[in-house]
């Protein structure tokens, strides 16, 4: 599904690149956490595969497209493939939860039947049901990262992408955000998570994929967050 | 694309942004209108060459007693000389219409026209006026023609274009004109840099917005359109305002101040107010969405 072949990505205000020669394969429905120190290369890697950046060196294959053959023009359709959930959650304020995921069908120019039919379905399937007209800041943190998850999932991409998502919750939210992550992946969804949250890893025992100074230094099946952690 | 949604985002855009918005609106009107004025005076040095040069007439001035010129050196004009001028000037192609004006004529004619002012009738004597031919030629540019071959003859004092005598007015219109053209495009570099600076405050201020358009895979162009026409209505409403100030332009300056005091010469009309006013409008849109897509292409690539 996602496949980086001895990547390499330097930007111009830096020595040391942000990925140096990453090979890297993740399978269509794996669930992989990316795990290493901030810095070490976890979100370049991330933005590779929306294409929002570009590799130096080597090549990015999504859903099994080459990146660097894939016209602009076609980059939004590859961005409709992939959702995405962040650590800020990225929720419009104005905008009520039913809004915010609707938002996402909207600017693809979804019809709005669609949009009435979709949207309740994926409020129900992240816990959400009765609170669609609630505005953002009326939720608490677990919530709103849940409308996150929703938007993200509403289009039922093929790959999701979380950046840190429980990292500002605390851990018994992460639990109940980390249990609906692994029911997307369930759903045939390959979910790649960057994290610092070692008892999250550790509880799951799914792939773990180390970064250091954008090397992978370690890739284990069932991992767990770090020797010392 | 849904239509709702992305005039929704405008509405937005523009209320957020209402001073820049009211700046751009301004700046453009200003612009186009000076462009419109350009354009009219345009029209106005064309509508007056076809109104005076319907009018105006080659004169031929023939030797009276008092000529100093060196074709008059013979004394005044003789029966056989004006008789022989009379038919080359018939039988010249580029000639429409000869009349001959006699020194009474014209000293009848002049009286008449300085009746206002009668020391300076008093003055002049019935004598001191030549008798004349006036011409009248099929194209009015060709003066240079019948000046050519007449001109110097003896019997002839000087042959005399009277468009020649409009030309000073002519050159000032069209100073006038250029004048306003250069100021017009002063202020669309104004209103260009303003137009795309206001796009980058609005996109400035909306980047949670597309971020998450981009993030969610909305097209460059369902991202950038609501920008692109919020940037095309304020070009749009100023050009609404610059086509009202020359509407009142024409009807307060043009019909109610200049007709009345200058009677004796024509006017643009709505016609021309009409040919000018779409211009408007397409230089407007061009301008708005040229830098408004500029500047997309810069701040707000996918």
């Amino acid at each position: 599904m996602i496949r980086l072949e001895r990547v390499t990505k330097s930007f111009p205000t830096s020595t040391r690149p942000a990925l140096d020669g990453v090979d890297l394969a993740i399978d269509k429905g794996e669930f992989t956490f990316l795990v290493g120190s901030s810095g070490s290369g976890k979100s370049t890697f991330l933005r590779l595969i929306l294409k929002e950046e570009s590799p130096t060196h080597g090549t990015v294959h999504v859903a099994g497209k080459d990146l660097s053959k894939l016209s602009r023009w076609k980059v939004p359709a590859l961005r409709r493939s992939i959702g995405c959930v962040f650590q800020d959650f990225r929720l419009l304020s104005n905008k009520t939860v039913f809004q915010n995921v609707a938002f996402a069908l909207e600017v693809i120019g979804k019809p709005s039947h669609v949009v009435d039919q979709v949207v309740p379905e994926v409020l129900e399937l992240v816990g959400l049901e009765g609170k669609a007209k609630r505005m953002p800041h009326e939720l608490s943190g677990g919530e709103q990262q849940r409308v996150a998850i929703a938007r993200a999932f509403v289009n039922r991409p093929m790959i999701l992408i979380a950046d840190e998502p429980t990292g500002n919750l605390d851990p018994n939210t992460s639990i109940g955000i980390m249990k609906l992550l692994d029911r997307i992946n369930r759903t045939g969804t390959t979910v790649v998570m960057a994290t610092h949250d070692a008892a999250i890893v550790n509880s799951m025992r799914r792939r773990v994929v180390e970064l250091d100074d954008g090397k992978v230094i370690r890739d284990q099946q069932r991992g767990v967050y770090g020797y010392g952690g | 694309m849904r239509a709702q949604f992305v005039l929704s985002e405008i509405g937005i855009g523009l209320r957020r942004n209402l001073t820049m918005t009211i700046a751009v609106v301004v700046t453009t009107a200003i612009s186009l209108a000076l462009f419109g004025a350009g354009l009219l005076i345009n029209r106005q040095v064309e509508t007056m060459k076809d109104f005076w040069y319907d009018k105006v007439e080659v004169s031929v001035y023939l030797c009276g007693e008092t000529s100093q010129r060196a074709s008059c050196q013979a004394g005044p004009v003789t029966q056989a000389e004006r008789e022989s001028l009379l038919a080359d000037l018939e039988s010249t192609p580029e000639v429409e219409d000869v009349f001959y004006e006699s020194q009474e004529e014209a000293y009848a004619h002049f009286k008449e026209q300085f009746e206002d002012t009668p020391d300076l009738v008093q003055n002049v004597p019935a004598t001191a006026l030549p008798e004349s031919f006036r011409v009248k030629l099929r194209d009015p540019t060709q003066f240079e023609v019948v000046a050519a071959a007449f001109d110097g003859r003896p019997g002839i004092e000087e042959v005399e274009d009277q468009k020649a005598l409009l030309q000073p007015f002519f050159a000032f219109l069209n100073k006038l004109q250029w004048m306003a053209l250069i100021v017009a495009g002063v202020q669309v570099v104004a209103a260009a840099l303003l137009i795309s600076n206001t796009i980058r405050v609005a996109a400035y201020s909306r980047r949670r917005e597309t971020g998450i358009m981009k993030l969610v895979g909305a097209s460059s162009l369902y991202i950038q359109l609501p920008f692109l026409l919020e940037g095309v209505l304020a070009g749009l409403v100023g050009a609404v305002f610059a086509s009202g100030t020359l509407v009142a332009l024409k009807s307060i300056i043009i019909d109610g101040q200049l007709k009345p005091a200058f009677a004796f010469t024509a006017f643009v009309g709505w016609d021309d107010v009409l040919w000018v006013l779409p211009w408007l409008f397409i230089t407007g849109i061009l301008l708005a969405a040229l830098s408004s897509f500029v500047t997309l292409r810069r701040h707000l690539r996918v």
